[in-house]
């Protein structure tokens, strides 16, 4: 395998998750009120983006697992398991987000008006989560002993 | 330099971030390197991709009203490479791809300095697509440059 293989998986992992948290840092930073005059339609639009980031970002992780299982699940690495759970309550979160009906509601916060408090609660344990899935990346290489 | 390099050899933080295996010296350090880059770079992409013509509905003026937040991501990533340079000063200097990501690093910055008050007018002129553009290639350029730097030594 050619050296510049990992770093250049390494590459599309970070940047498909710089977009995902890219837009939900705008997302969810606009709920607890910054920049305030933005719509927040249009802004929860966005998360289509972040869906397809997503899904290169799950597609070159499982990428990097396979070209060195010893890192992350052979044998199973405690940090790895942490940012799966991680990614599951992220999951569970935005299902209840939008089964609730209250992803519509604030679809309907027009510019210049503040967004529930709970939609408030889920911004910021999206927020945390997402820090998490990234903490824990950290760990894994340090468990794995890579850093 | 010299003295850069005495200090850094001597000072007891720095002996502790080397040598220590503790979770919170060097493992903690790189993290907070990345979370705030996954977040400078996360925003900075998105907008761009807005100034590009992506998301047409969405309007561009309050967008600036994050740059606040921003400019905290992009210094906690700032605080901390310097640490981790520091850290290991003469290895990291002697790698070829440092003067490269610095120079993305400084492009960014300066673009988005640029783009800031771009934005906050609502200026969404050829140029400023230009600006745009060249933002996101100082971004994909970065990272690549830091990932390149940890596995090709």
């Amino acid at each position: 395998m050619s050296a510049w293989v990992l770093p250049i998986w390494k590459t599309i992992h970070y940047v498909a998750i710089s977009v995902v948290v890219g837009v939900v840092a705008l997302v969810d930073l606009r709920i607890f009120g910054i920049a305030k005059q933005l719509p927040l339609r249009p802004l929860q639009r966005l998360m289509r983006w972040a869906i397809a980031a997503f899904l290169v970002a799950a597609v070159s992780g499982y990428v990097l697992m396979r070209m060195n299982p010893a890192n992350s699940v052979m044998p199973l690495n405690a940090a790895f398991a942490a940012k799966l759970v991680c990614l599951l309550l992220i999951g569970l979160n935005d299902v209840l987000y939008i089964a609730t009906g209250l992803k519509r509601d604030v679809d309907g916060v027009a510019a210049g008006e503040s967004a529930p408090v709970s939609a408030r609660i889920v911004a910021g344990v999206s927020l945390v989560l997402w820090v998490g899935v990234v903490y824990w990346s950290w760990m894994l290489s340090f468990l794995a002993g890579a850093i | 330099m010299q003295f850069l390099q005495q200090w850094t050899e001597t000072s007891a933080f720095f002996i502790w971030l080397r040598e220590s295996t503790s979770i919170w010296a060097y493992p903690t350090v790189f993290f907070l390197h990345t979370i705030g880059l996954v977040f400078t770079a996360g925003v900075s992409i998105i907008i761009d991709a807005r100034l590009l013509g992506a998301a047409r509905d969405l309007p561009v003026a309050p967008l600036a009203r994050y740059f606040r937040a921003v400019w905290i991501g992009f210094w906690l990533t700032a605080a901390s490479g310097v640490v981790m340079l520091l850290s290991d000063l003469q290895t990291r200097l002697a790698n070829g791809l440092l003067p490269l990501k610095m120079l993305f690093v400084v492009g960014a910055v300066v673009l988005l300095a640029l783009l800031r008050r771009r934005l906050a007018a609502a200026n969404v002129s050829p140029l400023t697509r230009v600006l745009a553009a060249l933002s996101l290639v100082c971004w994909l350029g970065a990272i690549a440059a830091g990932r390149f730097m940890a596995y090709l030594q």
